[in-house]
Protein backbone atom coordinates (compact mmCIF):
# COMPACT_ATOMS: atom_id res chain seq x y z
CA UNK A 1 0.00 0.00 0.00
CA UNK A 2 2.36 2.37 1.15
CA UNK A 3 4.12 1.41 -2.36
CA UNK A 4 2.04 2.06 -4.29
CA UNK A 5 1.10 5.33 -2.21
CA UNK A 6 4.66 6.64 -2.88
CA UNK A 7 4.91 6.00 -6.63
CA UNK A 8 1.62 8.06 -7.00
CA UNK A 9 3.66 10.89 -5.48
CA UNK A 10 6.64 10.34 -7.60
CA UNK A 11 4.40 10.14 -10.46
CA UNK A 12 2.61 13.85 -9.64
CA UNK A 13 6.28 15.16 -8.98
CA UNK A 14 6.97 14.36 -11.81
CA UNK A 15 3.98 15.93 -13.77
CA UNK A 16 5.17 19.15 -11.58
CA UNK A 17 8.01 19.15 -13.31
CA UNK A 18 6.43 18.50 -16.48
CA UNK A 19 4.23 21.21 -16.49
CA UNK A 20 7.02 23.91 -15.49
CA UNK A 21 9.08 22.59 -17.89
CA UNK A 22 8.77 24.53 -21.01
CA UNK A 23 8.63 27.65 -18.97
CA UNK A 24 12.33 26.63 -17.36
CA UNK A 25 13.58 26.03 -20.90
CA UNK A 26 12.38 29.96 -22.10
CA UNK A 27 14.10 31.08 -19.00
CA UNK A 28 16.95 29.12 -19.11
CA UNK A 29 17.49 30.40 -22.74
CA UNK A 30 16.35 33.80 -22.89
CA UNK A 31 16.93 35.10 -18.79
CA UNK A 32 19.83 32.86 -17.18
CA UNK A 33 22.13 32.54 -20.62
CA UNK A 34 22.18 36.62 -21.46
CA UNK A 35 22.25 37.53 -17.36
CA UNK A 36 25.40 35.06 -17.13
CA UNK A 37 26.82 35.56 -20.62
CA UNK A 38 26.82 39.47 -19.55
CA UNK A 39 29.49 38.71 -16.90
CA UNK A 40 31.85 37.81 -19.88
CA UNK A 41 30.50 40.98 -21.69
CA UNK A 42 31.23 43.05 -19.16
CA UNK A 43 34.87 42.61 -19.46
CA UNK A 44 35.55 42.76 -22.72
CA UNK A 45 35.66 46.48 -24.81
CA UNK A 46 33.60 46.15 -28.04
CA UNK A 47 34.15 47.84 -31.53
CA UNK A 48 31.73 46.58 -33.51
CA UNK A 49 33.06 43.32 -34.02
CA UNK A 50 36.38 43.08 -32.75
CA UNK A 51 36.84 43.25 -28.91
CA UNK A 52 39.71 43.29 -26.31
CA UNK A 53 39.95 42.13 -22.59
CA UNK A 54 39.64 45.25 -20.39
CA UNK A 55 38.97 43.74 -17.07
CA UNK A 56 37.07 46.11 -14.60
CA UNK A 57 38.31 48.61 -17.16
CA UNK A 58 34.51 49.38 -18.14
CA UNK A 59 33.60 50.70 -13.96
CA UNK A 60 37.12 52.59 -14.29
CA UNK A 61 35.33 54.45 -17.34
CA UNK A 62 32.28 54.61 -15.78
CA UNK A 63 32.92 56.40 -12.99
CA UNK A 64 34.71 59.10 -14.99
CA UNK A 65 31.09 59.26 -17.36
CA UNK A 66 30.02 62.54 -16.42
CA UNK A 67 27.02 62.27 -18.90
CA UNK A 68 25.90 58.87 -17.26
CA UNK A 69 25.75 60.33 -13.84
CA UNK A 70 23.37 63.24 -15.15
CA UNK A 71 21.32 60.90 -16.84
CA UNK A 72 20.85 58.61 -13.74
CA UNK A 73 20.09 61.57 -11.47
CA UNK A 74 17.22 62.83 -14.24
CA UNK A 75 15.58 59.05 -13.29
CA UNK A 76 15.73 60.31 -9.70
CA UNK A 77 14.72 63.81 -10.04
CA UNK A 78 11.46 62.52 -12.24
CA UNK A 79 10.89 59.90 -9.55
CA UNK A 80 10.68 62.46 -6.96
CA UNK A 81 8.45 65.29 -8.66
CA UNK A 82 6.24 63.11 -11.12
CA UNK A 83 5.62 60.13 -9.00
CA UNK A 84 3.88 62.50 -5.61
CA UNK A 85 2.51 64.78 -8.27
CA UNK A 86 1.01 61.70 -10.00
CA UNK A 87 -0.20 59.85 -6.58
CA UNK A 88 -2.21 62.85 -5.23
CA UNK A 89 -4.04 63.26 -8.33
CA UNK A 90 -5.05 59.56 -8.87
CA UNK A 91 -6.42 59.76 -5.03
CA UNK A 92 -8.21 63.23 -5.76
CA UNK A 93 -9.71 62.15 -8.65
CA UNK A 94 -10.49 58.58 -7.24
CA UNK A 95 -12.25 60.20 -4.12
CA UNK A 96 -14.25 62.32 -6.42
CA UNK A 97 -15.18 59.56 -8.13
CA UNK A 98 -16.07 57.87 -5.25
CA UNK A 99 -17.20 60.00 -2.91
CA UNK A 100 -17.77 62.94 -5.15
CA UNK A 101 -20.20 62.59 -8.05
CA UNK A 102 -23.56 60.82 -8.37
CA UNK A 103 -23.56 60.45 -11.88
CA UNK A 104 -21.43 59.53 -15.20
CA UNK A 105 -19.46 57.80 -12.46
CA UNK A 106 -18.56 54.97 -14.91
CA UNK A 107 -17.92 57.29 -17.99
CA UNK A 108 -15.53 59.62 -16.16
CA UNK A 109 -13.93 56.77 -15.11
CA UNK A 110 -13.49 55.21 -18.15
CA UNK A 111 -11.72 58.45 -19.50
CA UNK A 112 -9.75 58.38 -16.94
CA UNK A 113 -8.41 55.17 -17.47
CA UNK A 114 -8.42 55.89 -21.62
CA UNK A 115 -4.71 57.22 -21.60
CA UNK A 116 -3.31 53.43 -20.34
CA UNK A 117 -4.91 52.21 -23.66
CA UNK A 118 -2.21 54.33 -25.96
CA UNK A 119 1.71 52.97 -26.89
CA UNK A 120 4.10 54.63 -25.42
CA UNK A 121 5.56 55.81 -28.92
CA UNK A 122 1.91 56.85 -30.11
CA UNK A 123 0.90 59.26 -27.24
CA UNK A 124 4.60 60.28 -27.12
CA UNK A 125 4.20 61.39 -31.01
CA UNK A 126 1.10 63.45 -30.28
CA UNK A 127 2.77 65.18 -27.16
CA UNK A 128 5.59 66.14 -29.67
CA UNK A 129 3.81 67.14 -31.80
CA UNK A 130 1.41 69.02 -29.94
CA UNK A 131 4.17 71.01 -27.91
CA UNK A 132 6.11 72.04 -30.65
CA UNK A 133 6.83 75.65 -30.53
CA UNK A 134 4.28 76.73 -33.02
CA UNK A 135 1.93 73.82 -31.70
CA UNK A 136 -1.28 73.30 -30.05
CA UNK A 137 -0.38 74.12 -26.57
CA UNK A 138 1.41 77.40 -27.34
CA UNK A 139 -0.59 78.72 -29.50
CA UNK A 140 -3.80 78.16 -27.21
CA UNK A 141 -2.17 80.03 -24.39
CA UNK A 142 -1.22 82.37 -26.56
CA UNK A 143 -4.14 83.21 -27.20
CA UNK A 144 -5.24 83.36 -23.46
CA UNK A 145 -2.37 85.75 -22.51
CA UNK A 146 -1.49 83.37 -20.40
CA UNK A 147 2.01 83.57 -21.66
CA UNK A 148 3.70 86.14 -23.82
CA UNK A 149 5.73 83.90 -25.97
CA UNK A 150 5.92 80.66 -26.90
CA UNK A 151 7.56 78.05 -24.40
CA UNK A 152 10.29 75.86 -25.71
CA UNK A 153 8.02 72.51 -24.41
CA UNK A 154 10.85 70.66 -26.40
CA UNK A 155 13.77 73.06 -26.84
CA UNK A 156 14.75 74.00 -23.57
CA UNK A 157 16.43 72.31 -21.13
CA UNK A 158 14.41 72.94 -18.11
CA UNK A 159 11.01 73.05 -20.20
CA UNK A 160 11.92 69.77 -21.37
CA UNK A 161 11.97 68.10 -18.11
CA UNK A 162 8.70 69.70 -17.52
CA UNK A 163 7.17 67.99 -20.47
CA UNK A 164 8.54 64.54 -19.51
CA UNK A 165 6.60 65.02 -16.38
CA UNK A 166 3.72 66.02 -17.57
CA UNK A 167 3.46 63.39 -20.21
CA UNK A 168 3.82 60.70 -17.94
CA UNK A 169 1.44 62.10 -15.35
CA UNK A 170 -1.05 62.23 -18.23
CA UNK A 171 0.23 58.89 -19.69
CA UNK A 172 -0.08 56.76 -15.63
CA UNK A 173 -2.40 58.82 -13.25
CA UNK A 174 -5.69 56.70 -14.55
CA UNK A 175 -3.44 53.80 -14.01
CA UNK A 176 -3.05 54.36 -10.38
CA UNK A 177 -6.32 56.18 -10.05
CA UNK A 178 -7.61 51.89 -10.27
CA UNK A 179 -5.76 50.93 -7.22
CA UNK A 180 -7.38 54.15 -4.95
CA UNK A 181 -10.91 53.15 -6.41
CA UNK A 182 -10.12 49.65 -5.31
CA UNK A 183 -8.67 50.86 -1.42
CA UNK A 184 -12.09 53.52 -1.44
CA UNK A 185 -13.94 50.37 -1.69
CA UNK A 186 -13.05 48.70 1.16
CA UNK A 187 -13.40 51.34 3.54
CA UNK A 188 -16.49 51.01 5.44
CA UNK A 189 -19.64 53.10 4.42
CA UNK A 190 -20.44 52.96 8.34
CA UNK A 191 -17.19 55.10 9.45
CA UNK A 192 -18.46 58.22 6.90
CA UNK A 193 -21.91 57.55 8.67
CA UNK A 194 -20.71 58.29 12.45
CA UNK A 195 -18.34 60.89 11.08
CA UNK A 196 -21.51 62.47 9.75
CA UNK A 197 -23.27 62.23 13.01
CA UNK A 198 -20.39 63.55 15.04
CA UNK A 199 -21.03 67.24 12.60
CA UNK A 200 -17.47 66.27 11.28
CA UNK A 201 -16.95 68.49 7.58
CA UNK A 202 -16.47 66.46 4.25
CA UNK A 203 -12.98 68.30 4.57
CA UNK A 204 -12.16 67.21 8.24
CA UNK A 205 -13.83 63.20 7.23
CA UNK A 206 -11.42 63.56 4.51
CA UNK A 207 -8.33 64.11 6.50
CA UNK A 208 -9.19 61.95 9.27
CA UNK A 209 -10.96 59.24 7.85
CA UNK A 210 -9.95 58.84 4.17
CA UNK A 211 -6.27 59.52 3.88
CA UNK A 212 -5.09 57.35 6.89
CA UNK A 213 -7.16 54.46 5.24
CA UNK A 214 -5.83 54.84 2.03
CA UNK A 215 -1.87 55.03 3.57
CA UNK A 216 -1.21 51.68 2.13
CA UNK A 217 -2.55 52.31 -1.53
CA UNK A 218 -0.42 55.47 -1.21
CA UNK A 219 2.86 53.61 -0.45
CA UNK A 220 1.60 51.04 -2.76
CA UNK A 221 1.06 53.57 -5.85
CA UNK A 222 4.81 55.04 -4.88
CA UNK A 223 6.93 52.31 -4.74
CA UNK A 224 5.20 50.28 -8.00
CA UNK A 225 5.93 53.92 -9.75
CA UNK A 226 9.69 54.09 -8.89
CA UNK A 227 10.58 50.86 -11.04
CA UNK A 228 9.29 52.52 -14.13
CA UNK A 229 10.54 55.49 -13.79
CA UNK A 230 14.09 54.18 -13.30
CA UNK A 231 13.96 52.28 -16.28
CA UNK A 232 12.16 55.38 -18.42
CA UNK A 233 12.72 54.97 -21.99
CA UNK A 234 10.88 55.45 -24.33
CA UNK A 235 8.93 59.38 -23.62
CA UNK A 236 12.94 60.63 -23.85
CA UNK A 237 13.31 59.11 -26.33
CA UNK A 238 10.95 59.64 -28.67
CA UNK A 239 8.83 62.90 -26.96
CA UNK A 240 12.16 65.04 -26.62
CA UNK A 241 13.95 63.18 -29.22
CA UNK A 242 17.13 61.04 -28.04
CA UNK A 243 17.01 62.33 -24.48
CA UNK A 244 17.37 66.12 -26.08
CA UNK A 245 17.80 69.30 -25.98
CA UNK A 246 21.58 68.91 -24.83
CA UNK A 247 20.98 65.50 -22.89
CA UNK A 248 18.48 67.52 -20.65
CA UNK A 249 15.70 64.57 -20.31
CA UNK A 250 18.43 61.96 -20.86
CA UNK A 251 17.92 58.72 -18.71
CA UNK A 252 20.29 56.09 -17.75
CA UNK A 253 17.98 52.97 -19.92
CA UNK A 254 18.44 55.40 -23.07
CA UNK A 255 22.00 56.46 -22.42
CA UNK A 256 22.97 52.83 -22.21
CA UNK A 257 21.39 51.84 -25.17
CA UNK A 258 22.52 54.96 -27.13
CA UNK A 259 26.03 53.59 -25.85
CA UNK A 260 25.55 50.11 -27.56
CA UNK A 261 23.56 51.06 -30.42
CA UNK A 262 23.91 54.47 -31.44
CA UNK A 263 27.10 55.73 -30.40
CA UNK A 264 30.02 53.29 -30.10
CA UNK A 265 28.50 50.15 -30.46
CA UNK A 266 30.24 49.18 -27.24
CA UNK A 267 28.49 46.23 -25.46
CA UNK A 268 30.88 45.87 -22.67
CA UNK A 269 30.51 49.14 -21.74
CA UNK A 270 26.82 49.47 -21.72
CA UNK A 271 26.91 46.01 -19.84
CA UNK A 272 28.63 47.56 -17.30
CA UNK A 273 26.34 50.56 -17.08
CA UNK A 274 23.19 48.34 -16.88
CA UNK A 275 24.96 46.79 -13.57
CA UNK A 276 24.21 50.18 -11.89
CA UNK A 277 20.61 49.78 -12.57
CA UNK A 278 20.89 46.49 -11.92
CA UNK A 279 22.51 47.41 -8.19
CA UNK A 280 19.63 50.33 -7.83
CA UNK A 281 16.74 48.14 -9.00
CA UNK A 282 18.24 45.87 -6.02
CA UNK A 283 17.71 48.78 -3.66
CA UNK A 284 14.70 49.70 -4.36
CA UNK A 285 13.11 46.66 -4.65
CA UNK A 286 14.66 45.44 -1.12
CA UNK A 287 13.44 49.58 0.77
CA UNK A 288 9.71 48.46 -1.46
CA UNK A 289 9.53 44.95 0.04
CA UNK A 290 10.29 46.32 3.57
CA UNK A 291 8.07 49.68 3.12
CA UNK A 292 4.78 47.38 2.09
CA UNK A 293 5.70 44.69 5.35
CA UNK A 294 5.68 47.07 7.88
CA UNK A 295 2.67 48.59 6.38
CA UNK A 296 0.67 45.28 6.36
CA UNK B 1 -31.47 64.39 -9.63
CA UNK B 2 -28.08 66.30 -9.05
CA UNK B 3 -25.23 65.16 -10.64
CA UNK B 4 -23.59 66.06 -7.52
CA UNK B 5 -23.86 63.91 -4.22
CA UNK B 6 -22.13 66.48 -1.46
CA UNK B 7 -23.90 70.09 -1.03
CA UNK B 8 -22.74 72.04 -3.09
CA UNK B 9 -19.77 74.37 -1.53
CA UNK B 10 -17.05 76.67 -3.20
CA UNK B 11 -14.36 74.56 -2.98
CA UNK B 12 -15.96 71.44 -4.38
CA UNK B 13 -17.86 73.36 -7.06
CA UNK B 14 -14.07 74.71 -8.18
CA UNK B 15 -12.25 70.88 -7.36
CA UNK B 16 -15.35 69.37 -9.56
CA UNK B 17 -14.11 72.18 -12.64
CA UNK B 18 -10.30 70.82 -12.21
CA UNK B 19 -12.29 67.26 -12.58
CA UNK B 20 -13.95 68.14 -15.49
CA UNK B 21 -10.93 69.80 -16.88
CA UNK B 22 -9.04 66.77 -16.51
CA UNK B 23 -11.17 63.97 -17.98
CA UNK B 24 -11.36 66.37 -21.20
CA UNK B 25 -7.50 66.75 -21.50
CA UNK B 26 -7.67 62.51 -20.81
CA UNK B 27 -9.76 62.55 -23.67
CA UNK B 28 -8.53 65.04 -25.87
CA UNK B 29 -5.21 63.33 -27.27
CA UNK B 30 -7.78 60.07 -28.46
CA UNK B 31 -9.99 63.12 -30.41
CA UNK B 32 -6.58 65.17 -32.12
CA UNK B 33 -5.74 61.85 -33.61
CA UNK B 34 -8.44 61.37 -35.14
CA UNK B 35 -9.01 65.12 -36.67
CA UNK B 36 -5.01 64.63 -37.52
CA UNK B 37 -6.27 62.08 -39.83
CA UNK B 38 -7.50 64.16 -42.14
CA UNK B 39 -5.74 67.10 -42.16
CA UNK B 40 -2.82 68.51 -44.43
CA UNK B 41 0.66 68.06 -42.53
CA UNK B 42 0.89 71.89 -41.98
CA UNK B 43 -2.58 71.66 -39.76
CA UNK B 44 -1.67 68.64 -37.80
CA UNK B 45 1.25 70.50 -36.58
CA UNK B 46 -0.57 73.95 -35.93
CA UNK B 47 -2.37 71.56 -34.24
CA UNK B 48 -6.29 72.88 -35.90
CA UNK B 49 -9.02 71.19 -34.54
CA UNK B 50 -11.57 71.14 -37.55
CA UNK B 51 -11.51 68.74 -39.54
CA UNK B 52 -9.90 68.24 -42.67
CA UNK B 53 -10.67 66.45 -46.22
CA UNK B 54 -7.33 64.99 -46.83
CA UNK B 55 -7.64 61.31 -45.50
CA UNK B 56 -7.36 59.92 -48.31
CA UNK B 57 -4.23 61.44 -49.16
CA UNK B 58 -2.65 61.25 -46.45
CA UNK B 59 -3.33 57.32 -46.69
CA UNK B 60 -1.69 57.22 -49.98
CA UNK B 61 0.74 59.39 -49.15
CA UNK B 62 2.04 57.13 -46.22
CA UNK B 63 1.30 53.31 -47.80
CA UNK B 64 3.33 54.26 -50.88
CA UNK B 65 6.14 55.67 -48.84
CA UNK B 66 5.90 53.01 -46.30
CA UNK B 67 4.70 49.56 -45.78
CA UNK B 68 2.11 50.76 -43.86
CA UNK B 69 -0.42 47.36 -44.22
CA UNK B 70 2.90 45.19 -43.17
CA UNK B 71 3.25 47.36 -39.86
CA UNK B 72 -0.20 46.34 -38.62
CA UNK B 73 -0.18 42.82 -39.82
CA UNK B 74 3.70 42.59 -38.48
CA UNK B 75 2.07 43.48 -35.34
CA UNK B 76 -1.10 41.77 -35.06
CA UNK B 77 0.93 38.38 -35.97
CA UNK B 78 3.86 38.90 -33.22
CA UNK B 79 1.15 39.83 -30.71
CA UNK B 80 -1.15 36.76 -31.50
CA UNK B 81 1.58 34.16 -31.42
CA UNK B 82 3.12 35.71 -28.58
CA UNK B 83 0.01 35.44 -26.34
CA UNK B 84 -0.90 32.17 -27.45
CA UNK B 85 2.35 30.36 -26.72
CA UNK B 86 2.80 32.41 -23.81
CA UNK B 87 -0.05 31.66 -21.93
CA UNK B 88 0.37 28.43 -22.94
CA UNK B 89 4.22 27.79 -21.50
CA UNK B 90 2.98 30.21 -18.34
CA UNK B 91 -0.22 28.84 -17.49
CA UNK B 92 1.32 25.28 -17.82
CA UNK B 93 4.05 26.46 -15.30
CA UNK B 94 1.80 28.55 -13.05
CA UNK B 95 -0.07 25.41 -12.18
CA UNK B 96 2.40 23.11 -11.69
CA UNK B 97 3.91 25.20 -8.97
CA UNK B 98 0.69 25.90 -7.43
CA UNK B 99 -1.10 22.80 -7.52
CA UNK B 100 2.01 20.16 -7.29
CA UNK B 101 3.74 21.73 -4.41
CA UNK B 102 7.24 20.59 -3.38
CA UNK B 103 10.07 22.33 -2.04
CA UNK B 104 12.31 22.28 -5.22
CA UNK B 105 9.96 23.58 -7.09
CA UNK B 106 9.46 26.82 -4.28
CA UNK B 107 12.95 27.49 -4.52
CA UNK B 108 13.30 27.50 -8.52
CA UNK B 109 9.83 29.88 -8.33
CA UNK B 110 11.89 32.12 -5.62
CA UNK B 111 14.48 32.21 -8.10
CA UNK B 112 12.15 33.52 -11.10
CA UNK B 113 10.60 36.26 -9.04
CA UNK B 114 13.83 37.02 -7.89
CA UNK B 115 14.72 38.33 -11.74
CA UNK B 116 11.73 40.22 -11.99
CA UNK B 117 13.36 42.71 -10.00
CA UNK B 118 16.40 43.01 -13.43
CA UNK B 119 15.54 45.97 -15.02
CA UNK B 120 14.96 44.97 -18.98
CA UNK B 121 18.19 47.28 -20.28
CA UNK B 122 20.26 45.12 -18.24
CA UNK B 123 18.73 42.05 -20.06
CA UNK B 124 18.06 43.14 -23.51
CA UNK B 125 22.20 43.86 -24.08
CA UNK B 126 23.39 40.31 -23.59
CA UNK B 127 20.35 39.00 -25.31
CA UNK B 128 21.13 41.12 -28.01
CA UNK B 129 24.25 39.41 -28.66
CA UNK B 130 22.85 36.01 -28.15
CA UNK B 131 19.76 36.60 -30.67
CA UNK B 132 22.36 37.46 -33.14
CA UNK B 133 24.35 34.66 -32.48
CA UNK B 134 21.02 32.59 -33.51
CA UNK B 135 20.99 34.60 -36.44
CA UNK B 136 17.63 35.34 -35.84
CA UNK B 137 18.31 39.69 -35.74
CA UNK B 138 16.09 40.54 -38.12
CA UNK B 139 13.15 38.13 -37.50
CA UNK B 140 9.96 38.06 -36.12
CA UNK B 141 10.91 35.10 -33.77
CA UNK B 142 13.37 37.49 -32.42
CA UNK B 143 10.59 39.40 -30.95
CA UNK B 144 8.78 36.23 -29.78
CA UNK B 145 10.52 33.91 -28.48
CA UNK B 146 12.25 36.00 -25.52
CA UNK B 147 8.88 37.37 -24.86
CA UNK B 148 6.79 33.87 -24.13
CA UNK B 149 7.86 32.99 -20.89
CA UNK B 150 6.98 36.19 -18.19
CA UNK B 151 7.45 35.57 -14.33
CA UNK B 152 4.93 38.24 -14.09
CA UNK B 153 2.57 36.14 -15.64
CA UNK B 154 3.18 33.00 -14.02
CA UNK B 155 2.70 34.95 -10.72
CA UNK B 156 -0.15 36.51 -11.69
CA UNK B 157 -1.75 33.31 -13.00
CA UNK B 158 -0.69 31.36 -9.93
CA UNK B 159 -2.38 33.92 -8.02
CA UNK B 160 -5.46 33.15 -9.34
CA UNK B 161 -4.84 29.29 -9.54
CA UNK B 162 -5.07 29.13 -5.70
CA UNK B 163 -8.60 30.02 -6.16
CA UNK B 164 -8.99 26.46 -7.90
CA UNK B 165 -10.51 24.03 -5.38
CA UNK B 166 -7.91 20.93 -5.41
CA UNK B 167 -11.19 18.60 -4.58
CA UNK B 168 -12.17 19.35 -8.06
CA UNK B 169 -8.43 17.56 -8.99
CA UNK B 170 -9.04 14.88 -6.19
CA UNK B 171 -12.45 13.53 -7.93
CA UNK B 172 -11.36 14.08 -11.54
CA UNK B 173 -8.40 11.99 -10.62
CA UNK B 174 -10.97 9.01 -9.03
CA UNK B 175 -12.46 9.44 -12.25
CA UNK B 176 -9.82 8.57 -13.82
CA UNK B 177 -8.70 11.87 -15.29
CA UNK B 178 -5.53 12.24 -16.75
CA UNK B 179 -3.40 15.57 -14.81
CA UNK B 180 -3.12 17.07 -18.37
CA UNK B 181 -6.32 16.65 -18.94
CA UNK B 182 -7.69 17.64 -15.65
CA UNK B 183 -6.13 21.20 -16.72
CA UNK B 184 -7.36 21.82 -19.70
CA UNK B 185 -11.04 20.49 -19.62
CA UNK B 186 -11.63 21.61 -16.27
CA UNK B 187 -9.21 24.13 -15.15
CA UNK B 188 -9.33 26.36 -18.05
CA UNK B 189 -13.12 26.28 -18.99
CA UNK B 190 -13.70 27.28 -15.32
CA UNK B 191 -11.26 30.42 -14.98
CA UNK B 192 -11.94 31.84 -18.45
CA UNK B 193 -11.89 35.41 -16.72
CA UNK B 194 -8.12 35.02 -15.11
CA UNK B 195 -6.74 33.57 -18.74
CA UNK B 196 -8.48 36.41 -20.64
CA UNK B 197 -7.10 38.92 -18.14
CA UNK B 198 -3.55 37.26 -18.85
CA UNK B 199 -4.01 37.23 -22.63
CA UNK B 200 -4.54 41.16 -22.32
CA UNK B 201 -1.81 41.97 -20.60
CA UNK B 202 0.31 39.98 -22.71
CA UNK B 203 -1.28 41.04 -26.08
CA UNK B 204 -1.10 44.72 -25.12
CA UNK B 205 3.08 44.79 -23.89
CA UNK B 206 3.80 43.12 -27.18
CA UNK B 207 1.38 45.19 -29.13
CA UNK B 208 2.64 48.18 -27.48
CA UNK B 209 6.76 47.05 -27.23
CA UNK B 210 9.33 49.44 -28.62
CA UNK B 211 12.79 49.16 -26.92
CA UNK B 212 13.40 45.33 -27.78
CA UNK B 213 11.84 45.73 -31.80
CA UNK B 214 14.11 48.83 -31.87
CA UNK B 215 17.26 46.88 -30.90
CA UNK B 216 16.22 43.38 -33.55
CA UNK B 217 14.36 44.66 -36.25
CA UNK B 218 16.45 46.24 -39.35
CA UNK B 219 14.31 46.81 -42.47
CA UNK B 220 11.05 48.22 -42.85
CA UNK B 221 9.43 45.55 -43.92
CA UNK B 222 9.45 43.72 -41.02
CA UNK B 223 8.73 47.00 -38.59
CA UNK B 224 6.07 47.09 -35.87
CA UNK B 225 3.63 49.71 -35.48
CA UNK B 226 6.01 51.38 -32.84
CA UNK B 227 9.15 51.59 -34.53
CA UNK B 228 7.38 52.39 -38.13
CA UNK B 229 5.72 54.91 -36.16
CA UNK B 230 9.13 55.99 -34.90
CA UNK B 231 11.14 56.03 -38.21
CA UNK B 232 8.26 58.04 -40.01
CA UNK B 233 8.56 60.37 -37.16
CA UNK B 234 12.49 60.59 -37.82
CA UNK B 235 12.26 61.17 -41.36
CA UNK B 236 13.66 64.15 -43.57
CA UNK B 237 10.23 65.67 -44.29
CA UNK B 238 7.51 63.72 -42.05
CA UNK B 239 4.25 62.86 -43.59
CA UNK B 240 2.15 64.12 -40.50
CA UNK B 241 -1.33 63.46 -41.56
CA UNK B 242 -0.34 59.86 -42.15
CA UNK B 243 1.79 59.45 -38.93
CA UNK B 244 -1.67 60.30 -37.22
CA UNK B 245 -3.29 57.46 -39.43
CA UNK B 246 -0.24 55.11 -37.84
CA UNK B 247 -1.08 56.62 -34.25
CA UNK B 248 -4.83 55.61 -34.88
CA UNK B 249 -4.37 52.44 -36.31
CA UNK B 250 -1.89 51.72 -33.22
CA UNK B 251 -4.28 52.88 -30.52
CA UNK B 252 -7.44 51.60 -31.82
CA UNK B 253 -7.65 48.01 -31.64
CA UNK B 254 -6.42 48.25 -27.98
CA UNK B 255 -9.55 51.00 -27.36
CA UNK B 256 -11.91 48.75 -29.05
CA UNK B 257 -10.78 45.81 -26.54
CA UNK B 258 -10.75 47.88 -23.74
CA UNK B 259 -14.45 48.83 -24.24
CA UNK B 260 -15.33 45.48 -24.85
CA UNK B 261 -13.24 43.92 -22.05
CA UNK B 262 -12.84 46.56 -19.39
CA UNK B 263 -13.50 44.44 -16.38
CA UNK B 264 -10.65 41.84 -17.70
CA UNK B 265 -8.39 44.62 -19.18
CA UNK B 266 -8.52 46.82 -15.47
CA UNK B 267 -7.70 43.39 -13.84
CA UNK B 268 -4.99 42.07 -16.03
CA UNK B 269 -3.02 45.69 -16.01
CA UNK B 270 -3.25 46.12 -12.56
CA UNK B 271 -2.59 42.69 -11.58
CA UNK B 272 -3.81 40.54 -9.15
CA UNK B 273 -4.31 43.63 -6.68
CA UNK B 274 -7.96 42.72 -4.79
Amino acid sequence: MLKIHNRYHRYLNRTGWGFIAPALLFYLVFMLYPIGSSLFLVTQKWRGMSREFVGLGNFVRMAHDQVFWKALSHNFLFMIIQIPLMVFLAMVIAVILHQGIKRFRGIFRTIYFLPVVTSLVAYSILFRILLQTNGLLNNFLLSLRMIAEPIGWLNDPFWAKITIILALTWRWTGYNMVFFLVGLQNINKEIYEAAEVDGASQVRQFFTITLPLLTPVILFSLVTSTSGTMQLFDEPNVLTWEGGPANATMTAALYIYRQAFVLNSDFGYASALSYVMVIIAALLAFIQIKVLKERQ
Amino acid sequence: MAIVRRKMTPGWFILLVFFVIGALLSLFPFIWMVIGMTQNPNDVVAGKLIPGKEFALNWQKISTTYETVSFFLNSMKIAFITVILGIAVNSLAAFGFEKYPSKARDRVFGVLLLTLIIPQMAIVIPLFKEISFMKLLNTHAAIILPSVMSVFIIFFLRQNFKMFPTEIMEAARVDGAAELSIFVFIVIPTMKATFASASIYMFLTQWNSYLWPLMTILTDKMKTLPIAMFSVMRAYTIEYGGLMILVCISTFPILVLFLAMQKQFVQGLTGSVK
